[in-house]
């Protein structure tokens, strides 16, 4: 029989906003290796050895996505195991304790936002798959939202194509999201823009306030999958999700309406989970 | 006079190559006559997935099963317990198995998810054998094979199956059933999308009655799943039956991994260097259960799945991977005209051509598993992404003569005709493709459908239909007959009949298709 697989080492943990994200050193491919074994528990301390119900997930490759941890900040201690093509256990890992970044979801106050903060697209218009509606319903690339007026099950639909995007024309799609504010704002606020997934193309995303610009947001390779599936947290779902927080300053905002534009520029569409505007705590 | 013993046939070379764990799994997979195992506790239903023959030669072929009482066991183990177990094998001259006329033992072990893979040799050319597998008590279904007719030897008439694309999930393989029940059948090629990697949901099970426990439900990425995703699609019963009926060969393409990807990259962002693992366990499930030669096994992320067959004097038979070794997508349309873009890579490409230029056969086949007619610059998935390296396969096509491309991938019946220059009305048309729809990929299908009029404007392409079934090729010295078979429907049940969609006539020497 093939011998047991090595024990996984060096395991290093990149926090992020709701994810941890594990990679370690690949065990290479004799044995070969069937999956890894990722357990987690609340907190700085692991059991003396892994149990099954704290397995959090299996993967082939030596990198491991926590997703969906809470958006407030979550302490996980994870070990990892290897399985061999036999069926074969490795010993498990030696613990690593990572915490997820806080979101401006969970920590600030929020002003304005477009559909719900839960890993899915479901609420925007023709979720979760007719996105061949939209280039009909927004012929000239151009999607408009008026905060307190508009519902994102009829005015924002769940993706912004881009010029990577063949069936949309190739337009660089804009979403201009009006939010009237009485007042200008005392401090800084933030801006979250939370993707269900984005194409395999990535792109830029290119966030305007007021007419002036506020940053270039670099997407991610995504899944390409998130034109047809709308829910990010089934389990083994391959969406690619990615969470983007900027800061806005008070200077660029004014009392009545002021307008957030998000001009896909570069690349392939995104798909939306919600986009919020908050302010800090 | 008892049968020689059957003589080990790993290559040598091949398997010094091997690391010594993996050497010694490989070789007692394929030959093991003084292996002593523990025995197995008794288990009812071993050979639930089926007997199978594959990489023919003029004095034997590899015989394939794996040992699983529970094939659906979500461990990808079969119900097997994690111990060697001993699999004899007899080969006979008749079906009744009373004139013997090889044995021998090979080792299931759990490294290979208890699959043997055994080659029987010193057999007679274009002769009819049966085979069954026999573990303790238990007997495995009788798989039947004829070994290929010796080399140089003219041959009357030889018949091939060709199948691609099963979507289990969509529709029942009624394809499958009609296929196994032909009566003159040699051979069965598989071009490609043996199984798919996708989640199986309420979205996408199509096939009435059938149900898939939540283990089904999460696109394929571990060893485990893989395994477990060719053991859903290996228990349909007209599968497991079109592989005991007759030998099978096989090219893949992309869904044996993952959709589109190209060479070592994944097209949907991940890393190469993480990618290469999920390689690496898709190719290993595919040789644990594809009756392959032991030159399948793959090495890490890196394996060999090329083969060439010849039918005595009348065939020859060059099995191409346009997966493993290709170019990724084109970033510019000046990239996708490069001179030196390549689909099979330059070393594949090289022994590709030598085969087809040094051929003494009358027929040129050549499998791989996608569409080497020029249809549209943006199908940059097929070898219109490639149009330098397709150049060159038509013109050592048409050196060869009498060339056929067989492939499948677009859940369509095509025929089209190869020209040396496509766009050119006049040009030679050096031979013909015949392009093999979906066993059950998109369901029930249409005879046309919103990709017809991309097809059918090229004078070329000679006949569509976007139903499910099988293609028949029948070779003689003086013609090729390819009979594009449908069945009306998959998804309700598996009880169509069959209806052929065309049939074509290839004259030996005028490589055209004349309507039958």
């Amino acid at each position: 029989m093939s011998p047991r697989p090595a024990t996984v080492s060096g395991i290093v943990a990149e926090p992020a906003l709701t994810t941890i994200t594990l990679s370690w050193d690949s065990l290479g491919f004799d044995p070969l290796i069937d999956h890894y074994r990722i357990y987690a528990v609340a907190g700085g301390a692991a059991p003396d050895a892994p149990r099954e119900q704290d397995l959090v997930g299996k993967t082939v490759y030596p990198r491991f996505v926590h997703q969906g941890l809470d958006p407030a900040g979550e302490e996980r201690t994870y070990t990892v195991l290897a399985v061999s093509d036999a069926g074969r256990r490795g010993r498990p890992s030696d613990p690593v304790t990572a915490a997820s970044q806080p979101s401006v979801t969970a920590t600030g106050r929020e002003i304005a936002s477009i559909g719900v903060f839960d890993g899915r697209t479901l609420e925007h218009r023709f979720a979760p798959s007719s996105y061949a509606r939209i280039p009909t319903t927004y012929p000239d690339a151009v999607i408009e939202y008026v905060q307190g007026t508009d519902r994102p099950a009829e005015a924002w639909p769940y993706l912004l194509p881009g010029p990577g995007d063949a069936w949309a024309g190739r337009k660089a799609y804009r979403a201009r999201w009006t939010v009237p504010l009485p007042q200008r704002p005392a401090g800084d606020l933030d801006l979250a823009l939370w993707l269900v997934d984005t194409t395999r193309l990535g792109g830029t995303l290119r966030v305007s306030v007021g007419g002036k610009h506020l940053a270039d947001v670099t997407l991610p390779q995504g899944a390409t999958r998130g034109s047809r599936e709308g829910d990010a947290t089934v389990p083994g779902s391959t969406l690619q999700r990615s969470y983007h927080e900027l800061p806005v300053p008070a200077a660029m905002l004014d009392a009545g309406e002021n307008v957030l534009e998000l001009h896909l520029v570069e690349g392939g569409w995104v798909a939306w989970d919600a986009v919020g505007l908050f302010a800090r705590a | 006079m008892p049968p020689a013993p059957p003589v080990p046939t790993l290559d040598r070379r091949r398997l010094l190559q091997l690391s010594g764990a993996s050497a010694a799994v490989i070789a007692l997979g394929i030959d093991a006559p003084a292996a002593v195992a523990d025995p197995l506790p008794h288990r009812e239903g071993l050979f639930s997935l089926g007997v199978a023959s594959g990489a023919p030669r003029p004095d034997g072929a590899v015989l394939w099963t794996r040992l699983a009482p529970e094939p659906l066991a979500e461990d990808g183990h079969g119900g097997m317990p994690a111990r060697n177990v001993a699999v004899r094998w007899e080969v006979a001259a008749d079906e009744g198995f009373t004139r013997i006329v090889r044995r021998g033992q090979a080792l299931a072990q759990a490294e290979l998810a208890h699959a043997v893979h055994p080659r029987v040799e010193g057999l007679d050319p274009a002769t009819d054998y049966w085979y069954r597998f026999v573990v303790g008590r238990q007997t495995s279904p009788i798989g039947h094979l004829r070994t290929l007719p010796a080399e140089g030897a003219a041959v009357e008439s030889f018949s091939v199956g060709v199948v691609s694309c099963q979507a289990w999930y969509h529709g029942h393989f009624t394809a499958h059933r009609h296929l196994a029940a032909e009566e003159d059948l040699d051979l069965v090629l598989f071009v490609g999308d043996y199984i798919y990697e996708y989640g199986i949901t309420g979205s996408n099970l199509w096939r009435q009655g059938a149900e898939v426990s939540a283990a089904h439900a999460v696109e394929v990425e571990t060893l485990e799943q893989y395994r477990l995703r060719y053991a859903l699609f290996k228990s349909d019963p007209h599968l497991q039956a079109v592989h005991a009926r007759v030998p099978a060969i096989a090219v893949w393409d992309d869904h044996e991994v993952q959709n589109n990807y190209q060479g070592a990259r994944s097209a949907y962002g991940l890393p190469d260097e993480l990618f290469a693992h999920r390689i690496a366990v898709a190719y290993r499930a595919y040789y644990e259960n594809m009756p392959l030669d032991a030159a399948a096994l793959p090495e890490g992320p890196a394996t060999d799945i090329t083969a060439g067959i010849d039918v005595g004097s009348l065939a020859r038979l060059t099995l191409l991977d346009s997966r493993q070794f290709r170019d990724p997508e084109p970033a510019s349309a000046e990239e996708q005209q490069a001179e030196d873009r390549s689909i099979l890579g330059a070393e594949q490409e090289e022994w590709a051509d030598q085969r087809l230029v040094q051929s003494p056969a009358t027929w040129n086949l050549l499998a791989n598993g996608v569409v080497l007619t020029p249809i549209s610059e943006d199908r940059t998935d097929m070898w219109d992404g490639y149009p330098a390296a397709r150049s060159r396969l038509l013109q050592a096509m048409a050196e060869a003569g009498n060339a056929v491309m067989l492939t499948g991938d677009i859940h369509k019946h095509v025929a089209a005709e190869l020209r040396a220059d496509a766009a050119d009305p006049d040009a030679q048309t050096i031979g013909v493709e015949l392009v093999c729809t979906s066993v059950a990929s998109d369901g029930d299908g249409a005879v046309t459908d919103g990709y017809t009029e991309d097809w059918t404007r090229h004078p070329y392409v000679k006949h569509y239909d976007g139903r499910r079934g099988y293609v028949h090729v029948r070779l003689t010295e003086q013609e090729m007959t390819s009979s594009f078979w449908i069945v009306p429907w998959i998804e309700a049940d598996d009880t169509a009949p069959k209806e052929l969609s065309a049939r074509f006539v290839t004259p030996a020497g005028d490589p055209r298709l004349i309507p039958a």
